[in-house]
């Protein structure tokens, strides 16, 4: 009850940032250039259009989600909120909790309005929605459900700009995912336990990466259920694994 | 100096302890789900391993795509790659085509358009394509079709390549037959249909270039009945009733009845759906007469007692002699009038319309066999390979094969090479085809070393059906197996064997260089 | 009375990793503050006021000591309920408008409606905020109504307990008179109020008792009456005399003399004997008395005086 209203409270704060409205706003404006591309090739206007689109929604979508979470817990501490809402019957970890729903929120919020104006663009294309679209936009806000985890979870000990670099690096080595897996089967030991461990243990992006085979909707993902499901249990553990740790960490932070 | 320790709650410690332990074993199932995810990310993502290898690009081009822009970074490279074809840029389409499929090797079209580039833009001065790009087309094709097996596309175009530009109609039939295979995808709402019906069609067509005339009736067969399928599907209840009822008086065996027919033709408003329903009967109808005529006892010709009634033989010379194959009496001529300028001409009784098909190449010339993975498109520029045809009128046959201008083509590196003259009923039309039966049956040369018989198995043709009147098993509708009831194609072919010298024209090419064809 | 704060000993110790070196911001405080009193806690700008209250509120962590607020252990989140904290020179969320802003903080007591917006009505009223700006955002706030929203959002718990931080710096006089009238009444209501502040002019008028505090350690605390007890006479003396020995003679009584011009004298003391002392010395030698003017002590010298003579000793 207390995190919902604080949770509240951090949606509201996050759509007043202009920050957040550029990148939206360029998001929406890259996925309605689709037709324009598709124009330009009428070989195969429908992947251009799907594969502009789906780009669009992860890379505005990822600076949405860095820009905004980055500053959910630095912004309360330095105009100094958080002192009126700590010094109430708030508990530090009531607190965290609202920041990450709230961070997932407006992830959500924006996915979503750049999701349903992708899914139009196609619809005025396509005259249909196929289900593909629909998942891959989805796999996109799991994505970055724990790219935002990531970032407020650094945010509980990091200075905003550090941690620009600690998620978006992290988010980088995390989309490798094809590469550090075949790092895990190399002979050298070093390189093998290296890769292993950031394949294994550091949020693995790359996951999520479908588009490749949803923009050519002809191909049959086998497993597809495995690999959705499978995925979206990695983001929700992933990330709860990480508020608890934020939470911890906050406990012993002095704001 | 000492570090000041700060006295916390309790509870953070309490927290700690508790939480801490559940953070640890909420982590436990993630290098597990990791595990699991991992075969399938790799099918998601196929080809990202190959990225790297395309040598030129820079890093920061690759950032893109291991972010998982791979299709986005693919498709505007694809617009890219649409300018180079507009501005004729053709050798900076290659690399680009190479990088697209390996960033997205679902990008069917791709595959597709990159392999009719390899085979059909390279070409000489006089517009002859280098077919040394063959072997990378084809083993590009053949990766597409491995990257989306799930969809007929790529399947077709090789189909399509090796019926309209090898003519190698055996691989061409057995690419169609895949893509026939391509099951409708379910619950897909971008692919719920597989092949559509012009692979039965182009398919049918394959087999009458073959020969193979009881296949190519059982496609148009197949292609008339999801035709109809298709058409009544597309009509209200009221009307397929109707439609059903004109089928009624139907005798078993007929394809289609003609009230139906024009019931169907009313009730569906899309011309083109109409015309290919018309085409597909027509087109069977063809087909069927030529059978009928050509290879069964039916409608058998008194004048015509051999085993090939339909074919149009010369009549005898005597009463007592029955009659004989065309003679085409095949006589070539080659003349080399500048060095590498060869003037092919000379004699055969082909009938006008017919083209004498020439090959001027190594001697040892040998299709480049392609590692897929290493598939670059590079050409051997050792090689050297000349494909072309030369049309007859009158039953003469000339033109001039200039070889001088594209060194890159033909750079006549090798000893000796090897002329190729020939002319095979299968792939001409069928107007002569009436003369010469399917395989050559109604076909000779006075010169018996010309005639060459191709025997492969995968080349048989069909065999005079007996049972309506001749011998052998009666023809039930399906298709027969290839190898039990075909007939080998008869052509006539030459093959000359020349060196370098006879290449730059210092000594005359003559009949002595002809050699037994292989 | 109960103690409404009591501190033992709270002592925080900040430790420059990169340079080696210890800055104690508070050492080693102890002080009680009763339930009922407008507690001035003073001291200049970084003598440790605001890392104590945040320490009592659990938003910092001491390195050593201990403290009870309203009889449970700092920062405990039941004693929450009944406190509240005004910071200094905070931005709240100024795109809400007073009254959301508000409703929020009330949500955060779990106060249920419709008993949230009488809350909530009551502290906007309570602080005077103009009724047309309640529904208008804070951006476009006065620094005088943001103050005002500052001490409405700490009243919405009707609190036990206040801790304000600099309530009145940087407001015109009339916000800051209206401002400090509203913390003086929060004493008939019976709250306590942790005053921080160096408005000393204020802290004389409304508090009952202060501490003062410097440089992280407490030097002085008592009522008001208690450190600004004892008057202070200036007599100011004119005579010829003044050259012939009467200048050693004086200072023999009272130590502090000065010469005003040739032939004036000002002297001061806290000790009327003295005083009459030197009245006679005066009149035994001619000279002129030209005033005897009693003078009252203010915080302000008292604190000036401590603080300076604690610099001094160090």
């Amino acid at each position: 009850m207390i995190a919902l209203a604080i949770a509240q409270q951090t949606i509201k704060e996050a759509f007043r940032r202009r920050v957040m409205w550029i990148f939206l706003i360029i998001g929406v404006f890259l996925i309605s250039l689709g037709p324009v591309f598709g124009f330009l090739t009428p070989r195969d206007s429908q992947t251009v259009l799907r594969s502009l689109g789906l780009a669009a929604i992860l890379l505005a979508g990822l600076f949405v989600t860095i820009v905004t979470c980055i500053y959910l817990i630095p912004a309360e501490i330095e105009r100094r909120t958080i002192y009126t809402v700590l010094s109430k019957p708030v508990q530090r970890y009531e607190f965290v909790l609202g920041k990450f729903l709230g961070g997932f929120a407006t992830v959500f919020i924006n996915i979503a309005a750049m999701g349903v104006v992708f899914l139009a663009m196609i619809y005025f294309q396509e005259r249909r929605i196929p289900a593909e679209m629909f998942k891959g936009v989805m796999l996109t806000f799991f994505q970055m459900m724990l790219l935002a985890a990531l970032t407020i979870f650094f945010s509980t000990f990091t200075t905003p700009v550090v941690n620009f670099f600690l998620s978006f690096g992290i988010f980088m080595i995390g989309n490798l995912t094809t590469v550090t897996e075949s790092l895990t089967t190399k002979s050298n030991p070093l390189v093998r336990g290296v890769g292993t461990l950031v394949h294994y243990l550091l949020p693995n992006f790359g996951n999520f990466n479908i588009q490749n085979s949803i923009i050519r909707p002809q191909i049959e993902i086998a497993n597809e259920q495995v690999f959705l499901r499978n995925n979206i249990l990695y983001a929700i553990i992933y990330s709860s694994v990480l508020l608890v740790l934020a939470i911890l960490i906050f406990d012993r932070r002095e704001v | 100096m000492a570090v000041a320790t700060k006295i916390y709650p309790a509870t953070v410690h309490q927290r700690f302890t508790r939480l801490l332990p559940l953070a640890i074993l909420a982590m436990l199932p993630i290098p597990f789900l990791q595990k699991s995810l991992d075969p399938t990310v790799k099918q998601v993502q196929k080809g990202s391993e190959n990225i790297g290898q395309v040598s030129g690009i820079g890093n920061e081009f690759l950032l893109l795509p291991l972010l998982g822009f791979r299709e986005a970074a693919a498709g505007l490279l694809w617009v890219r790659c649409d300018e180079f074809f507009h501005s004729g840029d053709y050798d900076a389409i290659l690399p680009l085509v190479r990088l697209i499929t390996w960033l997205d090797p679902h990008a069917d079209n791709v595959y597709i358009t990159g392999a009719w580039h390899l085979a059909y833009n390279f070409t000489d001065s006089s517009e002859r394509s280098d077919r040394r790009y063959i072997p990378p087309a084809q083993a590009l094709l053949d990766e597409g079709i491995q990257n989306n097996f799930h969809i007929f596309d790529v399947k077709f175009e090789k189909g399509w390549q090796n019926y309209d530009k090898i003519k190698d109609y055996y691989a061409a039939a057995k690419a169609f037959r895949l893509a026939l295979e391509t099951k409708p995808i379910k619950g897909s709402d971008d692919y719920p249909y597989g092949a559509p019906l012009r692979v039965h069609h182009i398919l049918a067509h394959t087999y009458e270039k073959m020969g193979r005339l009881p296949d190519a009736l059982y496609e148009w067969q197949k292609a008339l009945e999801r035709s109809e399928q298709m058409m009544m599907s597309k009509l209200t209840e009221e009307q397929r009733k109707q439609v059903e009822a004109a089928k009624a008086d139907m005798k078993p065996g007929q394809l289609w009845s003609e009230r139906a027919e024009a019931l169907l033709q009313k009730f569906n408003k899309d011309f083109t759906t109409r015309q290919l329903r018309e085409a597909e009967k027509h087109n069977y109808v063809t087909a069927y007469q030529r059978w009928r005529d050509r290879y069964t006892t039916e409608g058998h010709s008194k004048n015509n007692p051999t085993r090939y009634p339909a074919v149009l033989m010369p009549p005898p010379v005597s009463k007592d002699q029955t009659p004989r194959p065309w003679d085409v009496a095949f006589q070539p001529r080659i003349e080399v009038v500048r060095p590498k300028v060869f003037k092919i001409s000379g004699f055969g009784n082909f009938g006008d319309g017919a083209r004498v098909e020439v090959r001027i190449m190594d001697w040892d010339y040998k299709e480049r066999e392609i590692d897929p993975k290493e598939n670059t498109f590079q050409v051997d520029d050792t090689q050297t390979i000349l494909q072309d045809s030369i049309s007859v009128r009158k039953s003469k046959f000339e033109r001039e094969m200039d070889m001088s201008k594209d060194t890159k083509m033909y750079n006549f590196s090798k000893p000796y090479y090897k002329i190729v003259l020939s002319y095979n009923p299968r792939s001409t039309s069928p107007h002569l085809q009436d003369r010469f039966g399917w395989s050559g049956e109604g076909l000779t040369d006075s010169n018996r070393s010309h005639v060459y018989i191709d025997r492969r198995p995968e080349l048989l043709g069909t065999k005079f059906i007996e049972g309506q009147g001749g011998e052998g098993p009666v023809w039930d509708g399906k298709t027969i197996p290839w190898d039990r009831y075909g007939q080998p194609v008869r052509m006539i072919r030459v093959t000359y064997k020349i060196d370098m010298e006879q290449v730059m024209g210092q000594k005359p090419i003559t009949e002595k260089d002809i050699v037994p064809n292989e | 009375m109960a103690a409404a704060i009591s501190i033992r000993g709270l002592t925080k110790k900040y430790v420059d990793v990169w340079q080696k070196q210890e800055v104690i911001a508070v050492n080693n405080l102890s002080l009680e503050v009763e339930e009922g009193e407008i507690f001035g806690f003073l001291g200049r700008n970084g003598a440790g006021k605001t890392t104590t209250i945040k320490m009592l509120l659990g938003l910092i962590f001491p390195t050593a000591g201990d403290a009870t607020i309203l009889g449970k252990p700092m920062g405990d989140n039941q004693v929450k309920q009944e406190i509240a904290y005004l910071p200094e020179e905070t931005y709240f969320y100024d795109s809400m408008t007073g009254w959301d802003l508000l409703d929020f903080y009330a949500r955060l007591f779990r106060i249920p409606e419709p008993e949230r917006s009488r809350r909530v009505r009551m502290a906007l009223e309570k602080v005077r905020l103009q009724p047309e700006a309640w529904k208008r955002s804070i951006r476009g706030y006065s620094k005088g109504m943001r103050q005002r929203i500052g001490i409405a959002q700490a009243l919405i718990n009707d609190p036990k307990l206040l801790f304000l931080d600099e309530p009145t710096s940087g407001l015109d006089p009339i916000a800051h008179a209206e401002l400090r009238d509203i913390v003086a009444s929060l004493k008939y209501e019976g709250k306590t109020v942790f005053l921080s502040s160096h408005q000393l002019a204020d802290v004389e008028m409304i508090c009952s008792r202060v501490a003062i505090i410097h440089k992280g350690k407490l030097l002085r605390t008592g009522t008001i009456k208690e450190l600004i007890s004892g008057e202070r006479t200036e007599i100011t003396v004119q005579g010829k005399e003044l050259q012939n020995g009467m200048l050693a003679k004086l200072q023999a009584i009272v130590p502090e003399v000065h010469m005003d011009g040739e032939d004036t004298l000002r002297l001061t003391s806290d000790d009327s004997e003295r005083v009459a002392a030197v009245i006679d010395l005066v009149r035994g030698a001619q000279g002129k008395i030209i005033s005897i003017v009693p003078h009252k002590r203010t915080l302000e010298e008292v604190f000036v005086e401590t603080v300076r003579k604690e610099d001094n000793t160090i």
